[in-house]
């Protein structure tokens, strides 16, 4: 299917949805009003809260904030994630010795950190980014590591051929080769921070996107809880779409070697 | 500057023994190449001279001393090239001069020169997947010569190329090595090749490889003056040529009968 084909394939999908959402409200009322909004309850709350605000702010307010924690979970993970991918992809050792204790935290969902984050860093944002950075954090390691372990041998030797010194190495051999794993990575990390992000938010949290599904839900406001879940949809799908357009760029001899 | 030397070299691969008993001295400037029956070791000869292997028992050496771990003293053409992708051809060949702490004036001169002699100017900014096997191969030597290393190791450099890039390639390194003559050891299956390029052919067993019979070129060559042509093939219709080829190839033969055994 060419380009256009794709993009007008979505777009007719949305609508049938929204037609249906439609159908199954307003028009015939199968689905009542205090299960899920109807499209105009829908447009209501998020007038409302783009206008007047709810549950401590506007949306954009909130929406920002919820950024932020993302993107400064996801920026630690990533600093972290995949130094550490480099590191115990590339020497035996460094395996050997932190894969046991990884194999033991790996299960532990990031969720279940919260209580920990909240007793170490109290209620504010920098236990939520902690519980981000956690779950974001997995995803950038494992995907660096075997980025590293499945770099052809002879791209190591002729680097090493080459008399390449250690630093110049990881940065101009290993992560350029394993930059595509890396990248893998990084959107599964983002993923991650989104996935994680509300639940952060739904304790002690004054602003943001989990804010406002948790006040919405105890006001039992149907509109507004829909309103916050596709906030975190398009956030999120406008994360990604960042993402990619920066693998993209970084990635343009390995996109165009595959054409 | 740039001899080499096996000296009773073992390898043994996982209990199978790969290498046995090799000996051989390549002089300075000298172009050797080891031809042998495909799984023979000779590729494993190279790699312990380019330090990615090291021998079960023996040594080797390069200017008398030990070889324990790659360097760009010993530069290694792949067979698949490998070039770094993510590079353009002209930070291919400056990797090696920058980890040579070359001043900057100095890298512009030296790869200005090799992509002139290896006629890549105009692909300078070019990436790898954007240009031929031929030439790629060619960016591999350039970021070899480069350097301008005491020993050359070509492990079968033209063997993925087609026939006709191929012959351009051989002829392109006799006169390379004419203008600027180095230390080879030249790993190929190709007969033909070998006795056109080196100036003594060594032929290896099957495995357990050990090296079965040094043949001099190099006398040959320069009596029936192989240099005054330019094409490859008016040298393989000389009789001398011809005469040197089937030796190598009879020879060869006999491991290969024996292997039928």
């Amino acid at each position: 299917m060419s380009g256009h084909r794709r993009i007008w394939a979505g777009w007719a999908t949305l609508a049938g949805l929204v037609l249906f959402w439609f159908g199954l409200t307003t028009w015939t009322g199968i689905v009542s009003a205090g299960r899920f909004p109807s499209p105009a309850a829908f447009w209501l709350s998020l007038v409302q809260i783009m206008t007047r605000g709810y549950a401590g702010g506007q949306l954009v307010t909130h929406a920002w904030h919820s950024l932020e924690l993302v993107a400064m979970g996801f920026l630690v993970a990533i600093a972290t994630g995949v130094p550490l991918g480099l590191w115990i992809g590339w020497s035996r050792r460094a395996e050997a010795a932190i894969n046991p204790v990884f194999l033991i935290i790996r299960p532990i969902p990031p969720l279940a950190w919260i209580p920990l984050a909240i007793l170490w860093l109290g209620l504010g944002d920098a236990a939520k980014i902690m519980v981000i950075w956690f779950a974001a954090f997995v995803p950038s390691v494992i995907n660096t590591f075997s980025g590293v372990r499945t770099i052809e041998r002879p791209v190591i030797e002729a680097a090493q051929m080459l008399g390449t010194p250690l630093w110049r190495f990881v940065i101009e051999i290993l992560s350029p080769a394993a930059a595509p794993m890396i990248f893998t990575g990084m959107r599964l990390s983002l993923q991650a921070a989104w996935t994680t992000l509300v639940a952060a938010e739904l304790v002690g949290a004054l602003v943001g996107v989990g804010v406002v599904l948790n006040v919405a839900q105890q006001d039992i406001y149907p509109g507004m809880i829909l309103v916050g879940m596709l906030t975190v949809g398009v956030l999120g799908f406008a994360t990604t779409w960042l993402l990619s357009r920066v693998e993209h760029r970084v990635l343009a001899w390995n996109v165009a070697a595959k054409d | 500057m740039g001899s080499i030397r096996f000296d009773s070299v073992n390898k043994v691969f996982g209990g199978v023994k790969a290498l046995d008993d090799i000996n051989l001295e390549i002089a300075e400037k000298e172009f050797v190449a080891i031809v042998g029956p495909s799984g023979c070791g000779k590729t494993t000869c190279l790699r312990i001279v380019a330090g990615f292997e090291t021998p079960t028992s023996g040594i080797v050496s390069v200017n008398g001393k030990r070889v324990t771990a790659p360097g760009p003293d010993r530069a290694v053409v792949f067979q698949q090239f490998v070039l770094f992708p993510w590079k353009t051809v002209r930070q291919n060949i400056d990797l090696g001069l920058r980890n040579k702490n070359f001043a900057g004036d100095e890298r512009e001169r030296l790869i200005r020169s090799v992509l002139d002699l290896m006629n890549l100017e105009s692909y300078a900014d070019a990436f790898p997947h954007q240009l031929s096997g031929g030439m790629q191969q060619r960016v591999a030597i350039a970021r070899a010569y480069v350097l301008d290393p005491e020993v050359l190791l070509m492990d079968e450099p033209f063997g993925a190329l087609d026939a006709q890039t191929r012959v351009l390639m051989q002829e392109e390194l006799v006169r390379l090595s004419r203008v600027n003559p180095r230390t080879v050891l030249f790993i190929t299956h190709s007969v033909e090749e070998a006795v056109y390029l080196a100036d003594r052919v060594a032929i290896m067993t099957r495995r357990p490889g050990r090296i079965k019979e040094v043949l001099d070129i190099k006398t040959v060559r320069n009596e029936e003056r192989w240099n005054r042509f330019q094409r490859i093939e008016d040298v393989m219709d000389l009789d001398s040529f011809i005469h040197l080829r089937t030796h190598v190839w009879k020879s060869l033969r006999e491991e290969k009968r024996e292997d039928r055994q």
